[in-house]
């Protein structure tokens, strides 16, 4: 098979590169997008929302965001037009266009773009074996850190397998788009059965594959990633304290808010 | 006399519900530094061997297991397979199971983090592993983005991190591409030269000539073990044990000579020496089948999404009756050809005719039945509860009478040759269930049979009766297209050879021309059979040990 061309995609959004933002310590990056999205979720007012997009949208540049966002901008899209629609039609639960419904469909639509922008950044930042280590430092348990960085592994290829077996039932015939719900579903039998077998017998590899490099071997676990929160870390985490603090005001007094 | 690396006294090993033992009475022992390559068929015990060392049996896989093993005087007898990580290391068939990080580096180091090494010393480590695998540069690198062989390097070189003295490979190239198993036997080269005592498990005879020794299982029982080149030049217990014996020990025990060497230029250099000087007829251009095309492609180019352009100026066409080997390396766009047959892929320029009406035309269900195209992996189709149910599928999805159905599963099953329809595919071998993914496929009556490397990881017995069963089919008029990599499935079997490589069509005539032509071989990475490159070495191009020696004068063998 052409793997490189026609196979897996992979689904990290890491950009390996040398960037400020890359070399701050992985929980001052957690920490960052955790602020970015408690500060874009208690504010709806757009003029209140505009520094947090020029903050991200300034710093995908340096960390070599933009042509995630470019991938992704479909995603962008569809959430925007989403919740612009949704909110214009049935806000305040009735049917029917308001402006007030606009109003805070674009707000919302802001809103769930920004998150996507902040994920985005921190995506491109960060592996996924550092977001591991972070929640590790954050008292999350190892293994689900590991789990983490296992999804993200054998996404694609798990994928791949089941694009596979479309493909080969595809050629004996099997038609997914015909007939009615149920003859739709007991057609993705012949997709499911192989798809789960495959994967269960993969997982079995894959469990004593994990063991021969010495899983569960009952010595101390040491890691190779070592960060070192330097004054980078120290400035980012001060400025994302103030900006938490600031939107946290900005909910409470009602400013961040739009009137109702 | 040092102590073995690897000491295995009267081992027995018999998985629940199973009338005999996988294996029996087995004694070995390695000293350190040596390479055993394992050979046999299908239910042989060679993977029980290699699991029973890494403790994998009995501790994922339950089985009754006696006797004694040592490994560097150690007896493993208790031990969990995890306390074994560092002593020994086992590589898979399956690289995508063993692989576990989105970073290069990541992966190479999880094992020592695993097992306590002070991070301090990790990098030097990492770096090393990957420099004995030929990895260097790719730190940083997601693993999804590697070709299989690079996965399969990166899977050593995260074992080789962890320094294990003793190395097991189970199939470690069976699912790569020449170029693939290429980088991955100098990869065995280069830990053998480290001091690593390795056991390797190997289906091709080629990966076995320089060993230390040649374990031979059957049945869970010794064969053979000594030197390779003694057990591989006695031609009839090689086939007795499920073994492709060497081209060279067979043209020579064809001419009753002894001592065959197994080499292609030393054994050339014997049969010239004892006169025995191959006499081919003259070949004509074989005819090539005339008629309309069933399949006719004209100036197909395909570019993927990412902007890769995978096929250029591809134009041929498949007439009735033909048995077409599609060949080239990983990455030349021959799976991605192979699709534009089916219409799997659309042309991003130029048209691909079925029975002269546009692929764009039909949808794939209708070409379905015209074109019927088996998936390398079985497993990626089969899913009914019993035999027959598999093969109803196809034709019932076509939408036929009950009796027809019923017609086609056993005209579809008699040609494979199964005959127990209520078994369940499941429990099948890897051959036998690729039969039945063929009969599957046949049952659609297809006017077209592509198969995409049908004789991909199966032992030498069930790829004789593959591709024994595609040559019955072709007899009967079938028209059929393999993709494949093996040399002699080519040069026996196919009568048209179609080369791609970098995306464009490089070769398209009769396999004869195509293993005459060692500028055009060299430059596709590809090797002749080595009973062709023996003939060639004498002035001729045979496609098959028979061919060879019916060319040889009739002579009577020198006594030594």
């Amino acid at each position: 098979m052409d793997a490189a061309l026609d196979g897996a995609v992979p689904l990290t959004l890491y950009v390996p590169a040398a960037s400020p933002l890359h070399r701050l310590h992985p929980v001052t990056k957690v920490a960052g997008l955790a602020a970015f999205i408690v500060a874009a979720f208690v504010v709806d007012q757009p003029l209140a929302l505009a520094p947090l997009v020029l903050a991200i949208a300034a710093l995908l540049v340096p960390a070599g965001g933009l042509p995630n966002v470019r991938r992704l901008r479909l995603m962008f899209v569809l959430v925007f037009v989403f919740s612009l629609v949704v909110w214009t039609l049935f806000y305040g639960g009735r049917f029917g266009a308001t402006y007030a419904g606009f109003v805070y469909g674009v707000s919302t639509a802001i809103r769930l773009d920004t998150f996507l922008a902040a994920g985005i950044l921190f995506l491109t930042t960060t592996r996924v074996e550092e977001v591991a280590y972070a929640l590790g430092r954050m008292g999350v348990p190892y293994k689900v850190g590991f789990t983490l960085t296992l999804a993200f592994r054998l996404v694609p290829v798990f994928f791949d397998a089941a694009l596979a077996v479309v493909q080969a039932q595809r050629c004996r015939g099997l038609e997914l788009h015909r007939g009615g719900i149920v003859a739709r579903l007991r057609r993705f039998v012949p997709i499911l059965v192989p798809v789960l077998i495959g994967a269960l017998r993969r997982a079995d590899r894959m469990a004593m594959a994990l063991e021969l490099r010495g899983f569960n071997s009952g010595r101390p676990r040491t890691t190779y990633l070592r960060a070192r929160a330097g004054g980078a870390d120290v400035a980012a985490g001060a400025v994302l304290a103030m900006t938490t603090v600031v939107y946290l005001a900005l909910w409470r007094s009602g400013l961040g808010l739009l009137g109702r | 006399m040092s102590r073995a690396a690897v000491a295995v006294r009267g081992l027995r090993c018999a998985y629940p519900g199973t009338a005999s033992p996988a294996l029996a009475d087995l004694d070995l022992e390695l000293a350190p530094g040596a390479l055993a390559v394992v050979m046999g068929a299908t239910g042989a015990g060679k993977s029980t061997l290699a699991r029973c060392l890494t403790r994998l049996v009995p501790c994922f896989v339950p089985a009754q297991v006696s006797g004694d093993i040592r490994l560097l005087g150690e007896p493993i007898g208790e031990r969990r397979v995890a306390e074994l990580a560092g002593t020994i290391g086992m590589v898979f068939q399956d690289f995508e199971a063993q692989l576990f990080s989105t970073d290069v580096t990541q992966e190479v180091v999880f094992g020592l983090e695993h097992t306590a090494v002070p991070p301090a010393e990790m990098p030097a480590r990492a770096a090393r592993a990957l420099a004995t695998v030929g990895l260097a540069g790719f730190e940083g690198r997601d693993p999804t983005t590697l070709s299989g062989g690079e996965k399969q390097r990166l899977a050593i070189a995260g074992l080789l991190a962890m320094r294990p003295p003793i190395m097991v490979l189970d199939e470690p190239t069976t699912d790569l591409d020449p170029v693939g198993r290429a980088e991955v036997l100098r990869v065995l080269a280069g830990l053998r030269a480290e001091g690593l005592t390795l056991v390797v498990i190997e289906h091709d005879t080629a990966a076995a000539m320089d060993a230390d020794l040649l374990l031979v299982l059957g049945e869970g029982r010794v064969l053979a073990r000594g030197a390779p080149r003694a057990i591989l030049a006695d031609v009839a217990a090689c086939a007795a044990a499920g073994i492709r014996a060497p081209d060279t020990c067979r043209v020579f025990a064809a001419l009753g000579l002894p001592d065959p060497p197994l080499e292609v230029e030393a054994a050339a250099e014997r049969l010239r020496a004892a006169g025995a000087v191959p006499k081919p007829p003259r070949f004509l251009p074989p005819p090539r089948p005339t008629g309309p095309p069933l399949i006719d492609v004209r100036g197909l180019r395909h570019r993927y999404a990412t902007g890769h352009e995978a096929l250029a100026d591809v134009s041929l066409a498949i007439r009735p009756g033909e048995f077409v080997a599609l060949v080239g390396q990983n990455g030349s766009g021959k799976t991605t050809l192979a699709k534009h047959l089916n219409g799997l892929l659309e042309p991003t320029e130029g048209t691909v005719r079925l029975e002269g009406r546009d692929l764009r035309a039909l949808s794939l269900e209708q070409i379905a039945q015209r074109v019927g195209y088996v998936f390398q992996d079985p497993d990626h189709q089969l899913f009914a509860a019993t035999i027959e149910e598999e093969v109803a599928f196809g034709p019932q999805n076509l939408g036929l009478a009950p009796a027809e159905v019923e017609a086609r599963i056993g005209e579809a099953l008699a040609a494979v040759g199964l005959e127990a329809r209520d078994a369940d595919p499941f429990l099948l071998d890897k051959g036998v269930r690729q039969r039945l993914a063929v009969a599957a496929v046949l049952a659609l009556r297809p006017a077209v049979l592509v198969l995409d490397e049908p004789t991909t990881g199966l032992d030498f017995p069930e790829q004789q009766k593959m591709m024994a069963l595609l040559r019955d089919l072709h007899a009967r008029g079938q028209t059929i297209v393999i993709i494949t990599h093996t040399p002699w499935v080519i040069a026996e079997y196919a009568a048209r050879v179609v080369l791609l490589a970098g995306g464009r069509l490089r070769f398209d005539g009769a396999p004869r021309q195509f293993f005459a032509d060692d500028t055009l071989l060299a430059a596709a990475a590809f090797r002749a059979p080595d009973v062709t490159r023996l003939g060639r070495l004498l002035g001729c191009t045979p496609l098959s040990v028979d061919e060879l020696v019916a060319w040889m004068p009739r002579w009577t063998a020198p006594c030594p």
